[in-house]
């Protein structure tokens, strides 16, 4: 494991937002092969450290750096970070009226592909390749012809997420709150769905909030955050001591520390 | 709202320049004498003036309409010019001897007149300010025995027709702006599709204002008989005054058993600068009458100019088993208003009617639809379906729906469905963290949007339809 | 017009013949003597560990009426045939043997059922030996649930404080933490009739990340049974869904048609959980569905659905109402309704979404069939949308078969009669086939066809 390529290394990052400092000094190294998860109370940071990773406009980053296979990612634009193997799976996924989600799918997939120097794939083939993913996630097909996540149920459009992210094959996926909300079934299928994507040249970033997750996907590293940073990081048993115990317990024993 | 959803909406207007030509106006202002002197200037026979005479004398005791959700400078009518044409205003026979002017300002829009290089599977009427200054493949059409011509020529050539149809959809006191126009119209077009023919092409008008002070009162007539189809579209735009030009025009479609009108406007009338100064005040009047039993009306609308809008295109339904429709996309950015929609009266038997409506507002703009559906107390098995989707980009823009449905028949079916959506920032990162572009971004959702509507469009049309949107909104979003 | 039998709410027979007394009443004050006449008959020893909510809510309910039709919530459903009517205790001691219930068991919850008749507890007729990890059972049943009971928002709703200060047992079902009920659980309330009046009431509570199917079920004893197809039952419904929790909730109304049903579900909602309720109505003479839902934390899901069928006289209400608090919050209604005869369907649907409810979605549908000239509908989207970033869409449709579908099932050879089953069955089904039970999709099939025959 010590070997492998180094996929994502964030040291430092501190973002704000509107002027409101929400991230503050995060550090983070995420290696080929690897699964992390972070967990921590709601409004703690974590869907703004994926928003900030993946590029999201409204936040500024004032400090650190993040390296994506060495190279400067802040400097990207958020769809050159996209092409480039970034991968969010977003907590509120959005509706886009009028666009199908066939076409949507193509567009970016294409996008992924000339930025790896492959050939655009007509809509003749692309059929075949969704066809595939669509089994990794038990869609129905039908889902191809309605509007990107309009009228889909919570579960649908998370299902909708992980095919995009089966589909683009990234090298990072960060997926933030993807099991929430999610029947059984569901979390089942989702979680095959990533375990599926998951290999020992890609990594995996979850973000949860409910131990539930854990059941299903091994995680390597869980990492708690609060306040804007990571203050703990363990093996999987510490998300069980959270479950358990609650974020008081690291109230306790942060307040315990200080004193 | 970053600056960037901002700057793709505001992109310049490419019609905007005017062109240098010696014109005739008449003074400013409008009384009985300037109404006579239009008829006189138009050498029209004694049934018109009575018409513009009875229209003015009606327009004197109507009171400017308030209801839209329109806000605007008082019109001045008396600082309107309301009669300008080109000097050298004789019809000419041969394009060869129009104006080269006037033919490279119609090249300039896109719309190239001479025998050459006009477009062949489309005739063209062309209007520039008050006056048609050429109407292409008449010839070729009137061997079908299909007229089209401009309605000065229709008046003196084709008088029976025009005083049995004209002011029959829209009776002269039908509301303010169509009595002022009934008074003082000084041109437009006038189709007539006999019986049993179908059309051999598109027709079109375009209409042009050039002069900064003219108002254009376009009156335009369709008449297809028994058993005949046709289909119709109509484009405007204007040269950029940072004063107001109001354009209210009337338009009459007439349709007899089992005719079919198809009549598709794509407006992109000058609408002002992105502070609201200047642009063309659009009050128009629109109807369609299905008379004839299994007629057809279909109205398709791309509004995307106009500083204020004011136009609700409808159908009387008389005719057993009658259609009318209604699809519209209006755009609005900046300063600009739009009240919009339609009126669908349900008078005949199984009648039935679709109202898709599209409205997308960006900028500081407001854009609502309109609507009224109404069915008779005999229109027994009538059916009516609406959608009115609207689409806000950005945080200050305004979207509204007003349906009015009246219903007077038990057995009639009347459906409504209304959405709201928004585009915003978070939108767009969506799609850009899938590695799409900003500008495949907001084409995709603006093309998605307004697909059902351009569904309808002639195709050469659509496309246009579609870029003309694109650029209207580059920058609008992000 | 009125006689003094009609107008009588006593049950004492001196009183009924008091028609002086009776005759100066005036409308308000008939449906407030209703009220207290309903309470004071319903009234039971209630359960003791509520005993002070009870109490209270009885005092509550001594100062409130039956609502008329002035009052906008009641303005499409006149309540004056229970104000006219006679009803009696219901003293939960009617016995119902397990064959009279038979007909009502579904084979796929067969072992998970709870059974409450008159609104009490019958242990003979329940079976839970196959529901899984979930707690069902009767107010003995209530420990830690108990803090919820009448706590929800709505529960000082006129029927809903009568039921609260007269309930005599409550049907529990407790889903622990992260536990997966894989069962549905079967609650089938069963009234006997004989002008009994019964407050069954019901509190669920699905903790975090849980998952639970639960068939809350009214039906009335046959006449083979010993039904007479009257009475009334006020019932109230209060359920709890925590963080990430899923519940579905299917509420089916099968009582005999010459009785009242008036029924509450009451919902509140944490972050991530997800409630889907698929209410039938097609039982009773008036029925009324209060159904509403409070959202309580961010990525609640709402899906609500219902199918009413009226026939004859029958006159079925649904009023729902969401209220979101959070952003990022989705609902999706889809209700229908079936008229034919004289019956009448009434159908209000709130949305409220206030500034801080921003990206949001809700949708509303509404479709009615009328089979008859003289049926009726109304309908009444109430959207009150404050928030500007949301996605909201309503609709409403009110139509007859259409000619020109039969016509085309006809040219295929299928003949008139089948051609019109076949377009009801089918407009019945979008809402039948979110039912989790085949048996119960398939009954109420066969009810829809058996009951719309006359509009055949
Ligand atoms: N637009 C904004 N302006 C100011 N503060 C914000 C904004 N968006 C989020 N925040 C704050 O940032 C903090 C972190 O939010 P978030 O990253 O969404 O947390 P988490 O995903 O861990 O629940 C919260 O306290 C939230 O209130
Ligand atoms: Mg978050």
């Amino acid at each position: 494991m010590g070997s492998s390529e180094v996929i994502l290394s964030v040291k430092g990052l501190t973002a704000s937002i509107n002027g409101t400092p929400i991230l503050k000094g995060v550090d983070l190294e995420v290696k080929a092969g690897e699964i992390h998860a972070i967990m921590g109370r709601n409004g703690s940071g974590k869907s703004t450290l994926s928003k900030v990773l993946a590029g999201h406009p409204a936040y500024e980053v004032t400090g650190g750096e993040v390296l994506f296979h060495g190279e400067d990612l802040l400097e990207l634009e958020p769809e050159e970070r996209a092409r480039k193997g970034v991968f969010l799976a977003f907590q509120y996924p959005l509706e886009i009226p009028g666009v199908s989600n066939l076409d949507f799918l193509r567009a970016s997939y294409n996008a992924r592909r000339k930025e790896q120097g492959l050939e655009e794939v007509d809509a003749f083939d692309f059929d075949d390749v969704v066809e595939e993913k669509l089994d990794v996630v038990k869609m129905d097909a039908a889902f191809l012809n309605r509007s990107v996540n309009e009228g889909f149920s919570g579960g649908e459009k998370k299902r909708n997420e992980i095919l995009q992210m089966a589909l683009l094959e990234p090298s990072l996926g960060i997926l933030d709150e993807t099991d929430s909300g999610l029947d059984i079934d569901a979390l089942r299928t989702v979680s095959e769905g990533v375990n599926q994507v998951a290999n020992e040249n890609n990594a995996m970033v979850l973000i949860t909030h409910y131990q539930r997750l854990l059941d299903y996907i091994k995680p390597g590293f869980v990492h708690v955050m609060y306040d804007g940073r990571i203050i703990k990081t363990g093996g999987k048993e510490l998300a069980l001591e959270l479950e358990e115990k609650g974020y008081d317990w690291i109230d306790e024993k942060l307040a315990a520390g200080v004193a | 709202m970053s600056a960037s959803v901002q700057t793709l909406v505001n992109q310049p207007y490419k019609y905007g320049f005017v062109t240098d030509i010696e014109t005739v106006k008449i003074p400013k202002g409008l009384n009985e004498e300037v109404v006579r002197l239009i008829s006189a200037k138009k050498e029209e026979p004694e049934f018109m003036l009575d018409f513009r005479l009875k229209a003015y004398r009606k327009w004197l005791t109507m009171a400017e309409p308030d209801w839209a959700a329109l806000g605007y400078p008082e019109i001045d009518y008396q600082d309107i010019v309301y009669y300008s044409a080109p000097k050298a205003q004789e019809k000419k026979q041969s394009l060869d001897e129009v104006d080269p002017a006037l033919l490279e300002t119609f090249e300039k829009l896109g719309l190239p007149l001479s025998e050459q290089k006009r477009l062949t599977n489309v005739a063209v009427d062309a209007v520039f300010d008050s006056v048609s200054i050429a109407t292409t493949f008449r010839a070729d059409l009137l061997k079908h025995g299909v007229v089209f011509c401009s309605i000065s020529e229709a008046v003196k050539e084709y008088p029976e027709l025009v005083q049995k149809y004209l002011g029959s959809v829209v009776p002269v006191g039908d509301n303010y702006f169509s009595a002022l126009n009934a008074a003082v119209f000084s041109d437009g077009s006038f189709v007539y599709i006999p019986k049993g023919v179908k059309c051999p092409m598109e027709l079109s008008t375009y209409f042009r204002i050039n002069s900064a002070d003219t108002g254009q009162f376009e009156r335009t007539l369709i008449i297809a008989e028994d058993d005949s189809q046709v289909s119709y579209l109509e484009g405007c735009t204007a040269p950029m005054f940072d004063t107001n030009q109001l354009h209210a025009a009337v338009v009459e479609l007439v349709a007899l058993e089992n005719a079919d009108i198809k009549y598709s406007t794509v407006q992109n009338w000058y609408a002002g600068d992105e502070n609201g100064v200047g642009g063309i005040y659009n009050f128009v009047t629109k109807r369609g009458l299905c008379k004839g039993k299994n007629s057809k009306i279909s109205w398709t609308q791309v509004e995307t100019g106009s500083a204020i809008t004011w136009k609700y295109p409808g159908c009387v339904l008389v005719g057993d088993n009658s259609v009318g429709e209604f699809y519209s996309v209006a755009l609005t950015n900046n300063c600009q208003e739009a009240d919009t929609g339609t009126k669908m009266v349900h008078v005949g038997k199984n009648t039935r009617s679709t109202i898709i409506s599209k409205g997308i507002s960006a900028g500081r703009s407001s854009n609502s639809y309109r609507g009224l559906v109404k069915i008779g107390p005999n229109a027994e098995g009538a059916r009516n379906y609406s959608q009115c989707d609207s689409m806000l980009i950005g945080d200050n823009a305004a979207a509204n729906t007003f349906p009015y449905i009246q219903v007077q028949n038990p057995g009639a079916k009347v459906e409504h469905e209304a959405s709201t959506s928004k585009i915003g920032e978070d939108q767009l990162f969506y799609l850009m963290q899938r590695g799409i572009s900003m500008e495949d971004a907001v084409s995709m959702m603006i093309s998605g949007f307004c697909k059902d509507v351009f569904n309808q469009l002639p195709m050469e049309f659509a496309v246009e339809a579609d870029k003309l949107l694109s650029l209207k909104l580059e920058g609008a979003v992000g | 017009m009125e006689t003094v039998n009609l107008t009588s709410n006593s049950l004492s027979p001196e009183m009924q013949s008091n028609s002086d007394r009776v005759e100066k009443q005036s409308p308000a004050e008939k449906r407030a003597a209703c009220l207290q006449q309903l309470l004071e008959i319903s009234k039971t020893d209630g359960v003791a560990a509520l005993s002070e909510l009870q109490a209270h809510a009885a005092a509550l309910a001594s100062e409130l009426a039956i609502p008329s039709t002035r009052d906008e919530d009641w303005r499409f459903t006149d309540l004056s045939k229970i104000v006219a009517a006679q009803f009696v205790a219901a003293d939960g001691k009617a016995s119902v043997s397990t064959d009279a219930i038979a007909g009502f068991v579904l084979p796929e919850a067969r072992s998970s059922r709870i059974v409450f008749v008159d609104g009490v507890y019958n242990p003979e007729l329940s079976d839970l030996s196959a529901a899984d990890n979930v707690t069902v059972g009767n107010s003995d049943a209530l420990a830690t649930v108990s803090k919820h009971v009448a706590q929800l928002p709505g529960s000082e709703e006129v029927f809903t404080t009568l039921n609260t200060a007269t309930f005599a047992d409550v049907a529990v079902v407790h889903v622990a933490k992260k536990a997966i009920a894989e069962t549905p659980l079967h609650l089938l309330f069963v009234s006997t009739g004989s002008n009994r009046i019964s407050q069954p009431r019901c509190m669920v509570v699905a903790e975090a990340s849980s998952q639970v199917s639960l068939i809350e079920d009214y039906v009335s004893l046959g006449s083979a049974q010993g039904g007479d197809g009257s009475g009334f039952s006020n019932a109230v419904t209060e359920i709890v869904v925590e963080a990430n929790a899923q519940v579905e909730h299917s509420l089916i109304q099968r009582e005999a048609m010459g009785s009242f049903h008036i029924g509450k579900t009451s919902v509140i909602q944490a972050q991530d959980s997800r409630y889907t309720n698929i209410a039938v109505q097609i039982g009773a003479a008036l029925s009324r569905h209060n159904v509403e839902t409070h959202h309580q934390g961010t990525q609640v899901e709402t899906n609500l659905y219902g199918l009413a069928l009226v026939a004859g006289e029958q006159l079925a209400d649904t009023h729902s109402n969401i209220q979101y608090n959070h952003p990022h919050c989705q609902s999706d209604q889809l209700y229908k309704a079936i008229a034919t005869d004289k019956g009448r369907s009434v159908f209000s649907g709130r949305v409220g979404v206030p500034k801080l409810a921003q990206q949001t979605s809700a949708a509303q549908l509404n479709r009615n069939l009328l089979l008859s000239n003289k049926a009726r509908v109304d309908t009444k989207p109430q959207l009150e949308i404050i928030a500007d970033d949301v996605k909201c869409s309503h609709g409403a449709t009110v139509s007859q078969l259409e000619d020109d579908q039969v016509f085309y099932l006809q040219s295929r050879g299928i003949d008139r009669d089948s051609a019109q089953h076949l377009l009801i069955e089918a407009f019945a089904a979008e809402i039948l086939l979110k039912l989790p039970v085949a048996s119960l999709r398939e009954t109420l099939t066969a009810t829809v066809t058996q009951r719309t025959e006359s509009a055949i």
